[in-house]
């Protein structure tokens, strides 16, 4: 069993350090000696996770469900100081890790903290210090803090938070606590992980890169990876792959012949099919399954492959045929109650493009054509269920022609794929193109905020952006958003935003990573202000990409190319 | 193997003193009677509960043991008739247990034991002094104390028991002595507990005569009471909290 002081002691090291090669080799050293010592195959796949401030694999729907108020109030309730002090050290500190440092440090304040029976057991009978817990103990409570529901679930929540800083030093209290935000902060990365995992057990990086796109779970590909079984890996019905992305393109592009389809408005899903348990996962790998019961109904019905995984784009059509605001397809998504009356009120139609998977055999090594004959052999269309049209062709005037159609039919554009080209999970490449007409945005996380003035006292009145960083797993500031903001909106934002408040100095907030906005600019200028080293010239707010995570902000290697080209 | 009759009054009793610091427990299955032992997440509460086969009017168990979430559980007692009997029977196939009552029979799925957290062993704990005092009184004290703060020092001093609690603005101090004690064996002792761990335990106390504390300083305290006969026994311990200057 490895001690958790094993991973915050490697946590402070990596907080030292600037050097994305150094982080990965501290990582790297970390994972072997799990692996050596250890129980490897529990431990590794929880550091692997940890090390990224993320508790469960991101295929899974569990969640923790602890917010700052939760935490500060376990902390406080370990530590003995009041709720209003922990506060306060986390407007001083401005970090949750460091107040349950400091709190649970106690420094020279007269607290009353909370014994546990540890404390009693020993020969002595004042409360023992040095207990240590192991990793595995602090998974199995975010474990059953997680699957804490019902009545008087918050109270067991804070009650096993309240043992784990109970337990833990002063330093590992720090890490626990950023961890139960989600939220590392020492500059860790997917990108390192991965790297990592291929130092520490000789395996090639992109192994294991295809490994995590495939299974969705950097902790069981370092396991694997130990195993040296990487090759193994492969697609799981059931387990959502990381759906192939599309990058900026024009009709430029077009130098040979290209598959030309709609880019619908709509939101993409991936559709799992295993006998007759269907499962549809959103852009977010979201098991949205329970929500969509007309569109589960029509793959059971019109699917004719025993097994299949499926990439295709929902769209909601109204009255006029055009396609509905983007809002109208999340409340479909988001709904747990009356599905069925919303299933009436807002129908979808669901575009299938592309098939990853087939009666037992992965597609994804096969190019796009012969994965598209295979799509069209098993779907039985329906008005509400087809394959998307394609337009095989190296006419740029043709190409144009469907962009248009697709325009006028209220969709976003097209999409140019290159028909030799395989799936690949994940990557956002060449090989699929989007050609859009309005200026591109930028898809931006929120990362804090102000109190408004005047008017919008009482109202969070701007927003500061952030793009993402793949290296290190950080969010590096690009400008504040006031604009494009109606009251109306200003107020349900205010609301949103208060669950995610981790401290407040003055009229300034910061905000957990949560919410991502697609804001639209006139420029990118090289700025010195902000930690991405650019800013927005004339921001305004497209919309909320509540079907977005954080980590699916665009980069800064694509804020540089915009700021390039 | 276990099949058992008891009176509803005391099964609820019993399961509601359990559930007031616990979600879920293991409850062991012997000839001799069921009994559980149970930590509260946070490693601070503990509860036992010790039911003799004599408190059943039927009782016939082999060594076992089942996982109970608690809450499903008071929630299907409470649905009992008070004045009547429950019969209890595990169904050795399904690992279920079957609960009868004024007509209506339930089937609770239980929790695999040995996935559930084992409460530690109860640390051997010198507790000088011990106060008797009726569960009214006890309930009361509490009452009076959370209207103040959110933690409560109990203790002895000078042969007469106290309770005191401060809060940011107020205070609050109850001193029993002579009547208002049903027994006390005097030394002199404080601990100071988290006020939101007694009032669920004064929760379970329920309408019980008599509650016995055992007392040291800065030191768990445990509480006992039997609530309907002699056949139940509920022990609470709770860990103090400790002021550091």
């Amino acid at each position: 069993m490895t001690s958790f002081k094993e991973f915050a002691d490697a946590c402070e090291t990596i907080e030292g350090i600037a050097s994305s090669l150094e982080m990965t080799t501290v990582v790297s050293s970390l994972l072997r000696r799990i692996s050596e010592f250890g129980d490897p195959d529990t431990e590794l796949a929880i550091v692997s996770r940890f090390i990224m401030g993320r508790v469960f694999p991101d295929w899974s729907d569990v969640e923790l469900g602890v917010g700052p108020s939760l935490l500060y109030d376990a902390i406080s309730r370990a530590s003995g100081l009041p709720v209003t002090r922990i506060k306060q050290l986390v407007r001083e500190t401005g970090d949750v890790g460091e107040t349950a440092k400091v709190a649970l440090e106690k420094g020279d304040e007269a607290s009353k903290s909370q014994t546990t029976f540890l404390d009693f057991t020993g020969a002595d009978t004042a409360p023992a210090a040095g207990l240590t817990i192991t990793i595995a103990d602090v998974f199995e409570r975010m474990n059953s803090i997680a699957h804490a529901s019902g009545k008087g679930s918050q109270q067991t929540k804070v009650k096993h938070l309240q043992y784990l800083f109970g337990t833990a030093s002063p330093v590992e209290s720090k890490y626990l606590a950023r961890i139960v935000l989600e939220e590392l902060r020492i500059g860790i990365g997917e990108g390192v992980v991965r790297d990592a995992i291929a130092q520490a057990f000789s395996e090639d990086v992109g192994e294991v890169e295809r490994a995590y796109m495939l299974i969705n779970d950097l902790g069981e590909v370092s396991v694997t990876a130990l195993h040296h079984d990487l090759d193994a890996v492969a697609i799981m019905i059931g387990r959502p792959i990381k759906p192939m992305l599309a990058q900026l393109g024009s009709f430029d592009d077009i130098i040979a012949v290209y598959a030309i389809e709609w880019k619908f408005d709509g939101t993409r899903v991936q559709i799992h099919k295993d006998g007759d348990c269907v499962r549809i996962f959103s852009r977010r790998l979201e098991d949205v399954t329970n929500s969509l019961p007309d569109i589960v109904k029509l793959v059971k019905s019109r699917i004719t492959a025993n097994q299949a995984i499926l990439d295709g784009e929902v769209v909601a059509v109204g009255a006029e045929g055009k396609p509905l605001a983007f809002q109208e397809i999340l409340k479909r998504f988001r709904r747990k109650y009356d599905i069925s009356a919303m299933v009436q009120k807002i129908p979808l139609y669901l575009n299938l493009f592309d098939i990853v998977y087939l009666d037992g055999v992965s597609l994804i090594d096969e190019d796009l054509r012969a994965r598209r004959a295979r799509l069209e052999e098993i779907v039985a269309q329906h008005k509400q269920f087809s394959v998307a049209e394609q337009v095989l062709t190296d006419d740029p005037a043709i190409a144009h022609a469907v962009y248009q159609a697709a325009l006028d039919a209220g969709h976003e554009g097209v999409m140019l794929k290159n028909p030799d080209s395989l799936y690949s999970p994940g990557k956002r490449g060449k090989n699929w193109l989007k050609v859009k007409p309005i200026m591109e945005t930028l898809d931006l996380v929120v990362v804090g905020a102000d109190w408004g003035e005047g008017r919008r006292a009482n109202l969070i009145g701007s927003y500061l952006l952030a793009c993402y960083d793949t290296d290190t797993g950080e969010f590096l500031e690009i400008g504040r958003v006031g604009t494009g903001i109606t009251d109306e909106q200003l107020a349900e934002l205010t609301e949103l935003f208060s669950q995610y408040i981790i401290s407040e100095v003055g009229s300034a907030i910061e905000l957990q990573p949560a919410v991502v906005f697609e804001i639209v600019y006139e420029e990118i200028q090289k700025s010195k202000h902000y930690a991405s080293g650019y800013a927005l010239r004339f921001p305004r707010l497209v919309r909320v990409r509540f079907d977005k995570m954080p980590e699916d902000a665009d980069t800064v290697e694509r804020v540089e190319r915009l700021a390039g080209g | 193997m276990f099949k058992a009759i008891i009176s509803a009054e005391a099964l609820q009793d019993a399961i509601k003193a359990v559930s007031a610091v616990v979600d879920e427990a293991r409850f062991e299955i012997a000839p001799e009677g069921l009994s559980a032992r149970a930590v509260d997440p946070a490693n601070a509460a503990m509860v036992s509960l010790e039911l003799s086969n004599d408190a059943f009017t039927l009782f016939e168990g082999t060594e076992g043991e089942i996982g109970i979430d608690l809450s499903r559980f008071v929630e299907i007692l409470g649905m009992a008739d008070r004045s009547g009997e429950i019969e209890l029977e595990l169904d050795p196939d399904t690992h279920k247990l079957d609960i009868s009552m004024s007509g209506l029979s339930y089937t609770l799925s239980l929790l695999d034991p040995s996935t559930m957290r084992k409460a530690p062993s109860v640390p051997a704990l010198d507790l000088p002094a011990e106060i008797a005092v009726s569960g009214s009184v006890f309930k009361r004290m509490i009452k009076a104390a959370e209207m103040v703060s959110d933690h409560m020092s109990m203790g002895v001093h000078d042969g007469v028991f106290f309770m005191e609690a401060t809060g940011d603005t107020d205070h609050v101090r109850l001193d029993l002595t002579g009547s208002d004690l049903i027994a006390i064996k005097p030394a002199e002792v404080r601990s100071l507990y988290s006020l939101d761990y007694l009032t669920d335990i004064s929760k379970g106390v329920g309408g019980a005569g008599e509650i016995v504390i055992d007392l040291g300083r800065d030191l768990p305290v445990v509480i006992k009471f039997e609530p309907t006969s002699g056949d139940c026994k509920i022990k609470y311990v709770l860990a103090p909290r400790i002021e550091s200057d």
